[in-house]
């Protein structure tokens, strides 16, 4: 299993960064809440969806942001999938793992990055089963989500929170 | 459309309406399963998704082409006929095929159906095209990726059928649809299974020295930190040979005609392709918008070469190459 820790832009790690990772897990709780829910509305609202996963939509994918406190630990099993929030190094035995900027994750989430592009520019990193990387990357191409979807906000408030996320994913690359 | 039909791919009907949206007069995609040649994990279509589909294009002027494009296998060849019943049963614009017994289902069970010769049939010389379009009705092939301009040009002045020819994507540097390589490696090959290097048998390691990049646990590369990568197959790993690494098929490098579109154009080749069903919404958007502008400025007398720099970073190793269309490499 892939494993990297977060470090900062200089390669080192910060005593703050751990700090925030502490604080992150300390509230996690409610955060896998509100992810997990998310992801079983998309579910519900779409259940072909999950059919393009095939095998490997019980396959544990750790999408570990480079630039964040901790790790997103998904299992994309439909109305039974799970978001868990994790450390970089956490040991758990997983099926893959893409690594690389948030904004830049983010971009692929919505399908305004192209995948590709990130991973022969580096960009993007991924380890482990590769055909469940690719599964679950055609699979967020063919839904068609938007970063509204990652937080299960409701149709009303959906275009004013993308273009909210947008921007500030804009200015995440940038930064 | 413009004076040269634009054909773009989708691997899922979001990418098929992007491209749509981005300019696209045309769009290939294909079946879930190994009938065509991008047959991987979470991507193409049901039968369902590409009557919708077909649908939704139509009401826009675009048309829907299915590539059927693998070679049938003996004794699970109903599943190739099946794909081309689905394709007329939807009422796709034409299907894209390679197999000689596919093409004659084809032509005996739906006359009415268009068909295109794949680029995976590598038909590139008068006769060979004559062949199919005399003996299955064939209304278009598609060229293949080892014709210079001048070749093309002289093709057509022989032919009697459509072309296509690829300007943008993954290039192949085997003989189209003879590749053995992937089979060597892994049991799978894109001919016959429709997938080269399948993605089960791809691992990505982080070593001393850099990312090791393997196919059926066969090394293909090693990147340094910030090195651009490529695509993991054979025909683009990196071998030492007397002590000098280099890349003895072919390098990691993305097709971009985009420099000799208008010479295309003069040879009177009917539609530009691009590559990559297998990319997404943001790379066929780019690539579609990008085209589309280039093939309207041509058409109003304008010079293109604003559009070459364009789609730069979208490229395999971070390099494009005109391919074979200028043959500086023979």
């Amino acid at each position: 299993m892939h494993r990297d820790g977060w470090r900062g832009r200089d390669g080192s790690r910060h005593v703050g960064r751990d700090m925030a990772a502490g604080a992150l897990m300390l509230m996690r709780h409610p955060v896998e809440f509100l992810l997990s829910r998310a992801l079983h509305r998309i579910a519900v609202r779409r259940p072909d969806v999950f059919e393009r996963l095939g095998p490997w939509r019980e396959a544990a994918i750790v999408v570990a942001p480079s630039d964040f406190p901790v790790c997103f630990r998904l299992r994309p099993d439909g109305v039974h999938g799970t978001v868990r929030v994790i450390r970089h190094d956490d040991p758990t035995p997983s099926a893959a793992r893409v690594t690389g900027a948030l904004a830049t994750l983010l971009a692929l989430f919505d399908g305004d990055g192209d995948a590709d592009a990130a991973f022969f520019s580096r960009r993007v990193r991924i380890a482990g089963d590769t055909a469940a990387v690719v599964a679950m990357h055609n699979t967020l191409e063919a839904a068609d989500l938007s970063l509204a979807d990652i937080l299960g906000v409701g149709f009303r408030l959906r275009g004013p929170v993308n273009r909210g996320l947008g921007r500030l994913r804009r200015r995440m690359a940038r930064s | 459309m413009g004076s040269i039909e634009l054909v773009c791919p989708a691997g899922s009907p979001a990418m098929l309406r992007a491209a749509v949206e981005a300019g696209a007069d045309s769009v290939y995609c294909g079946l879930r399963d190994d009938t065509n040649a991008r047959n991987f994990p979470g991507l193409n279509f049901s039968p369902a998704e590409l009557s919708d589909s077909v649908k939704w294009a139509h009401d826009r002027g675009a048309k829907v082409l299915l590539a059927v494009n693998t070679f049938a296998r003996a004794g699970a060849s109903d599943r190739w006929r099946a794909s081309i019943d689905a394709a007329a049963g939807t009422g796709a614009d034409a299907v894209i095929v390679a197999d000689l017994g596919v093409l004659a289902h084809a032509r005996d069970a739906w006359p009415d159906l268009r068909l295109h010769l794949s680029v995976q049939a590598a038909a590139g010389s008068p006769e060979a095209i004559a062949f199919y379009a005399r003996a299955y009705g064939v209304r278009r092939v598609v060229l293949p990726r080892v014709l210079s301009v001048e070749e093309i040009a002289a093709l057509m002045r022989e032919i009697e059928v459509e072309t296509e020819a690829f300007v943008y994507g993954g290039l192949c540097v085997m003989a189209e649809g003879r590749c053995a390589l992937s089979s060597y490696a892994t049991g799978r090959s894109p001919n016959l299974d429709g997938v080269c290097s399948p993605p089960e048998a791809v691992t990505y390691t982080e070593e001393e020295g850099g990312m090791v990049s393997r196919l059926g646990g066969l090394a293909l590369d090693r990147y340094a930190s910030g090195e651009p990568a490529g695509y993991p197959t054979l025909c683009k790993g990196r071998f030492a040979v007397d002590g000098a690494l280099s890349y003895l098929f072919e390098d990691p490098v993305s097709l971009n005609a985009m420099s000799v579109l208008a010479a295309l154009r003069r040879a009177g080749v009917t539609a530009v392709k691009v590559e990559g069903r297998q990319r997404g919404k943001a790379y066929v958007a780019r690539v579609a918008a990008a085209f589309r502008a280039a093939i309207d400025a041509l058409d109003a007398g304008e010079d293109i070469a604003r559009f070459e720099p364009l789609l730069a970073d979208l490229a395999e190793g971070g390099r494009q190459t005109s391919g074979a269309y200028r043959k500086t490499w023979r």
